[in-house]
């Protein structure tokens, strides 16, 4: 039967039942309840909580632990994912894989406790120094995010890069019903890790070997778009939007469409690799794209306008750009209203 | 159906989503449950929002609300996002009698801290409220209610509040005619 969740307890619960045997981090709002969940929840089942003195060091004690082949993970909000980034792009370097997951709050610096997806760009590219890749997923409910973070080992394993779940304060504060995995293990051993022989534990991203990074991106780009669309085929105007504005938008849709309005949407769930294929399935004969997102000045965007001139799109990209609340539906009718009537400049 | 619970940190307007949410759950509804606070623990503004369906929800937060309890006077902001004809509950120990919202709502003035006082359960003016907006709104069968009411505090190991936190929910449910 499926039982109310909170988000960040769900995060926690989820990396239990999919394997996960060490986690370290260190709280910030509003994901805190993520690490206040695994400190009482990895001891019972024999696993291993560590309240890190910082964000960095549980960074590296994730790196150490994947080193000798546990399935790890840590969490933070946006300033601690900032910290982060120098060990991200060190197990990145390394071809290590690991588990991250970001509750975004709004801004820079401090920022707020409001709900937002201002890391995009920073989460998407890579924060880190060198020309690394996380595979960043999106989920836009607890279910899915359950669902994600319980692929995402996986997945990380499989590619040896990091991967991790793009969050959001509200998405991490708020309640759904939700029903969990069965319990799963990885019992092979993963073939490189330091085990104490000495095997060989061959970095891919060395200078000996250019190219075998780009190669393993590739395939992930290749293997790993998700995304769902929604009434594309026939649409005048798409939608793009993720996790919680992905909600709204598609609420939109439905009430346009009710009222005879040709729009669709497309939701990117990986947003590293971005979702081009999504693009293939738009009506050839579209009009614009809307890129709806809780940023500022744009991030999302970005990525809707390179897809739409690498699917040979010679349209207009709008924006609509929420702040600090998640787009309400209502809200983005009336954009697409304004976008329709002309009175909305294009960004791209 | 969106409701909005709104007050200052420690009225328990976060509980008392969570409570409705889990009615909604037990009748088989698709349930969100939203909290806003800001960093302070106490005396800050918190909100929760629910809202229910037999189909899929879109955002969490506020849109377009049905009913709106407000603890205190602050709360009435959200007013802004009720729906014509929208149910306006009011802890009216709190809130003035002569403060006037603009806009047609069903207003209901509930004496929630005197009424949970009366009922020996002086911190459940929350669930006061719960029982006058279950009265008034027919939302849930009030024994449904008082049911899935009672399981939320066994299942947080406290068994030993369920008698009194039933006697606040009656009394707010008994206020409204």
């Amino acid at each position: 039967m499926k039982k109310m969740w909170k988000g960040n307890h769900a995060i926690g619960e989820a990396a239990m039942r999919a394997g996960c045997q060490f986690y370290a981090g260190y709280p910030i709002t509003p994901q805190t309840e993520v690490g206040e969940y695994l400190s009482w929840r990895m001891p019972e089942l024999g696993r291993t909580f560590l309240q890190a003195e910082n964000e960095m060091s549980a960074m590296y004690m994730i790196f150490g632990a994947y080193a000798c082949g546990m399935r790890s993970m840590t969490s933070s909000s946006g300033p601690g994912f900032s910290l982060k980034q120098e060990g991200i792009s060190y197990m990145c370097a390394n071809n290590y894989p690991a588990v991250l997951v970001n509750v975004q709050r709004w801004g820079p610096g401090l920022g707020t406790l409001d709900s937002s997806q201002t890391d995009y760009l920073r989460d998407t590219r890579c924060g880190g120094n060198g020309d690394c890749r996380v595979i960043v997923l999106t989920p836009n409910s607890i279910q899915e995010t359950i669902d994600l973070i319980y692929i995402a080992f996986d997945l990380a394993e499989k590619y040896r890069n990091p991967v991790e779940i793009l969050s959001e304060a509200a998405l991490g504060q708020m309640m759904e019903a939700v029903e969990f995995p069965e319990f799963k293990e990885r019992t092979e051993d993963l073939g490189w890790t330091w085990d104490g022989t000495d095997r060989d534990h061959g970095r891919l991203a060395n200078p000996d070997k250019p190219g075998a990074t780009k190669a393993k991106y590739e395939r992930i780009e290749a293997n790993e778009q998700r995304y769902e669309t929604y009434q594309v085929e026939d649409a005048d105007y798409v939608f793009v939007a993720f996790g919680l504005p992905s909600r709204t938008a598609k609420n939109a849709v439905d009430i346009l469409r009710a009222q005879g309005e040709k729009v669709g949407l497309i939701r990117p769930i990986t947003v590293w690799p971005f979702p081009y294929k999504a693009f293939a399935e738009v009506n050839k004969d579209v009009k614009g794209f809307i890129s709806v997102e809780s940023t500022d000045a744009g991030q999302l965007i970005e990525d809707v306008a390179l897809a739409a001139k690498k699917l040979r799109f010679n349209v207009p990209v709008y924006g609509q750009f929420t702040n600090q609340h998640i787009p309400k539906a209502k809200e983005v009718v009336k954009f697409y209203e304004q976008v329709k009537a002309g009175q909305i400049k294009e960004v791209f | 159906m969106e409701l909005v619970f709104a007050g200052f940190g420690g009225q328990g307007v976060l509980t008392s989503g969570m409570i409705v949410a889990e009615m909604a759950l037990e009748e088989g509804k698709t349930v969100t449950w939203m909290p806003t606070y800001g960093p302070a623990m106490r005396g800050g503004k918190a909100y929760s929002v629910v809202k229910y369906t037999d189909g899929v929800i879109g955002g969490p937060d506020i849109e377009e609300s049905d009913v709106l309890v407000a603890m205190n006077g602050p709360s009435l902001e959200y007013a802004a996002y009720l729906k014509e004809g929208g149910t306006l509950i009011i802890n009216s120990d709190e809130v003035a009698d002569d403060l006037t919202v603009e806009g047609n709502f069903n207003i209901v003035r509930v004496p929630c801290m005197e009424l949970a006082m009366k009922a020996n359960n002086p911190k459940a003016a929350n669930i006061v409220a719960i029982g006058a907006l279950i009265k008034k709104c027919g939302l849930f069968d009030a024994d449904l209610a008082r049911k899935v009411l009672k399981q939320i505090f066994v299942n947080k190991g406290k068994e030993k509040f369920t008698a009194a936190n039933e006697e606040a929910f009656n009394a707010g449910f008994d206020y409204v005619q």
